[in-house]
């Protein structure tokens, strides 16, 4: 007669991740990664998820706070797309893109390349705080501070180029000139994070392939060319995605240097967005100007990365 | 007429934040309840502490079970404020009192956000009669709306025209009579402009100073203005005896544009001549600290701005003999423009009661005197006739003081800034299109077209 072992009674559960089974070793292993992402998770479905499901869902509606939402269908975006100050601030906000796009990148990547050049170990520290400091203020502080900087009378920008000769630049008042202003102010807080990108991806370039460029008679303009740039790459795609879709939500300094004034001349998708539905009460209508921008910022990143296998090196 | 939100309306709107939309859900939480056995009441107050502290400590000596929480707003301008209270509620976190200034009164009242206050004064008729008897009625039908009072008014600021003495003394110029004229002031302007690269007279585009007060006093405004039916419960309780209380009514409306009418259009003409000219450096989107920056450093000669600047400039350390204030200049008119502030109680709030009698009871004089707004520095005009007086003003200046509240006795068709329920894109429109016309993008006739036609479409929208 053969005896047997007498099992202790489990429930469902303790069978279920029992660990005398392979199968509820596995589950205990995935129940354990899933507690350990579950903070996330859960954060993620607050305040990410949930606000963007929020925002679509708002968009079908007429909601000014006071009242009960109604729904109104396609409404906000009929009337979106027929709103001449909704083109306008796109336009404005591409303009701004591509100006500070440009700049930030190509400044950011010279200034990265000269401090790695630095021998002094000391001068560099000093060149990379300095730099990255505008990063650390305040947007509106900056905004309110180069405001004043920028008045076409009083500011202490026209005064210097008065003393060279150059007329009075209606810097935050005319038309043709404010982006360029908006754009100048955001650089020049912007570029500091730019740069420490840069010059992380500057210091990790493998020295072996560098010396070997320089052996073979590259220098200067053709190594920097083929050599330096290609090995870059990955970094020019990562700092030039997150800066544009940062720079597609243009907001702060506009908004404190200019009101996105003159008339419409610097008003963003965003400021409009803002204003719309936290100065007009069109919570409906600011959803779905954000949801447009939102789309936006979705293709131009896809189109980036589907171009970036044409140029991107990763190996 | 009200429009009053019950209590389970005001539930039922805040509850229904976009996320219980987008699922279907609507919370039924008592937001504005306490917790359940807390005997102490908490009252969310829109405020800084630094302005209230002995305000509600002498409060709490008289109603030890009220706590006040006090919540910070700040904001660029009125509007700015407004839409910040505006996504508390939507977050279902609303004040129980908040602060509004004339931009918001409407906006609040006409939504039934805010408590009409009309049987509750009449209740405290003998309480609120010292009070009413030391405000002028412009003040206080400036916080009325549809027959309504929903606050009781605590400042005001009508624009009046600061001068910087030393540039005046510089241009061999004294301080111009109180009846005064456009074309003195042009002249005025003019003198003081080039002195030590100075201009004579600088303003920003927004809509309370800007260049309102000039369509002002040349008998227009961009809004048609009315009187709203009612209000006779006020005016023959606490005001039977003022004859500036006749012919008032149950607060202001504005029902239609007027933008592009040809008196409009000759105010702003005039401004935009003002830079064409020279006399006035670059105008562009601000506060008053923009302006408050270039006056104490002698760069403007003249400035719009209200009783409110003279504790600014004092602040900034401008002696007190180094400005004065004087009416604005006379055109057809020398009808000012003005803003009132008070506190406003939220329609729907638990401690509606509380909050009442913590209104009242910061209006009376005693309180009012103590209150940080107003002491040891007036930073802003306080409403009571008596309270300005030769003592406030003698630390700070300005010599005549008694211009700010002369604007409302010896000018008693002083109005407010136009300022209807949808005064926040209202005021978008009517920056936008300044902007445009002083910065010569646009004619001043195509400026006031535009503002027209965008005002126009805004009136259709309501």
């Amino acid at each position: 007669m053969v005896s047997q072992a007498i099992q202790p009674k489990r429930n469902r559960i303790t069978q279920w991740l029992a660990a005398d089974t392979m199968e509820g070793i596995r589950r205990q292993r995935a129940l354990l990664g899933y507690l350990f992402i579950a903070p996330s998770i859960i954060g993620l479905l607050i305040f990410i998820i949930g606000p963007m499901i929020a925002t679509f869902a708002l968009s079908f509606f007429k909601w000014n706070v006071f009242r009960p939402p109604e729904f109104i269908n396609f409404e906000n975006f009929t009337r979106l797309f027929s709103d001449p100050r909704v083109f306008t601030a796109f336009r404005n906000t591409f303009l701004l893109v591509i100006m500070t796009v440009v700049m930030l990148e190509i400044l950011a990547l010279a200034l990265a390349l000269s401090v790695h050049r630095l021998a002094s170990r000391p001068l560099s520290y000093f060149f990379r705080t300095s730099y990255f400091l505008p990063v650390l203020l305040s947007g509106a502080a900056v905004a309110v501070t180069l405001g004043y900087m920028f008045h076409r009378d009083f500011g202490v920008i026209n005064y210097y180029l008065g003393l060279l000769g150059i007329p009075k630049i209606s810097w935050l008042t005319d038309s043709n000139v404010v982006l360029w202003s908006v754009s100048l102010t955001t650089v020049w807080r912007n570029l500091g994070f730019t740069f420490i990108i840069y010059l992380g991806g500057v210091s990790s370039l493998p020295t072996e392939i560098l010396e070997a460029a320089q052996v073979d008679g590259a220098y200067g303009w053709r190594r920097l060319k083929s050599v330096v740039l290609p090995l870059l790459s990955p970094t020019i795609l990562f700092a030039t995605v997150t800066d544009i879709i940062k720079m597609l939500q243009f907001f702060d300094e506009p908004f404190i240097m200019t009101r996105g004034g003159p008339g419409d001349a610097s008003r963003t998708v965003v400021m409009l967005m803002y204003e719309n539905a936290f100065g007009n009460l069109a919570f409906g209508y600011g959803s779905a100007i954000a949801l447009i921008l939102f789309a936006v910022i979705l293709l131009v990143t896809g189109i980036q990365f589907a171009l970036s296998r044409r140029w991107v090196f990763y190996s | 007429m009200t429009t009053k939100i019950s209590r389970r309306e005001m539930l039922k709107l805040t509850a229904a934040s976009a996320v219980a939309m987008s699922t279907g859900l609507v919370s039924s939480t008592k937001i504005f309840a306490a917790p359940p056995g807390q005997d102490t009441i908490t009252l969310r107050f829109q405020e800084n502490e630094q302005y209230y502290a002995e305000v509600v400590e002498a409060f709490k000596q008289q109603f030890p079970n009220v706590n006040i929480e006090y919540v910070t707003v700040t904001g660029i301008d009125h509007a700015e404020v407004a839409s910040k209270i505006l996504s508390q509620l939507a977050a279902g976190t609303p004040v129980d009192i908040g602060y509004a200034a004339t931009e918001a009164t409407q906006l609040y009242a006409g939504e039934g956000l805010a408590l009409p206050l009309t049987q509750r004064v009449l209740d405290s008729k003998e309480e609120l009669a010292e009070y009413f008897a030391d405000v002028s009625p412009v003040l206080t039908e400036t916080m009325m709306y549809e027959g309504d009072l929903y606050q009781l008014p605590r400042d005001f600021n009508a624009a009046n025209m600061y001068f910087n003495t030393e540039l005046l003394a510089k241009a061999g110029l004294e301080m111009p009579p109180a009846e005064w004229t456009k074309d003195d002031f042009v002249e005025y302007a003019r003198a003081m402009t080039g002195i030590d690269g100075s201009y004579g007279y600088g303003w920003t585009n927004r809509l309370w100073g800007s260049w309102t007060p000039w369509f002002f006093v040349n008998n227009t405004n961009f809004l048609v203005e009315e009187r709203a039916p009612g209000g006779e419960w006020m005016w023959e309780t606490f005001y039977a005896d003022d004859p500036k209380a006749q012919g008032r009514g149950g607060g202001w409306r504005w029902p239609a544009p007027q933008a592009n009418n040809p008196e409009m259009l000759e105010a702003l003409e005039f401004v935009v001549s003002l830079t064409r000219d020279g006399l006035t450096p670059e105008v562009g989107m601000g506060t008053g600290e923009t302006l408050t920056g270039f006056f104490t450093s002698g760069k403007l000669g003249m400035t719009p701005a209200g009783g409110f600047w003279s504790g600014n400039l004092y602040n900034q350390g401008m002696p007190k003999d180094a400005f004065d204030v004087q009416f604005w200049p006379a055109w057809k008119s020398q009808r000012h423009q003005l803003g009132v502030g008070a506190a406003w109680i939220l329609n729907g709030s638990q401690h509606e009661d509380e909050a009442w009698e913590f209104v009242k009871f910061t209006t009376k004089k005693e309180i009012m005197e103590i209150c940080g707004l107003f002491n040891p520095v007036t930073l802003t005009t306080p409403v009571r006739r008596s309270m300005n007086n030769e003592e406030r003003y003698s630390v700070t200046g300005p010599a005549n003081w008694q211009v700010f509240y002369a604007t409302l006795d010896e000018r008693p068709d002083t109005g407010p800034i136009p300022a209807p329920v949808f005064s926040i894109e209202m005021t978008d429109i009517y920056t936008r299109f300044t902007g445009l016309a002083v910065n010569g993008d646009m004619t001043p006739k195509e400026a006031l077209d535009g503002m027209q036609a965008e005002l126009e479409a805004l009136y259709a929208r309501q």
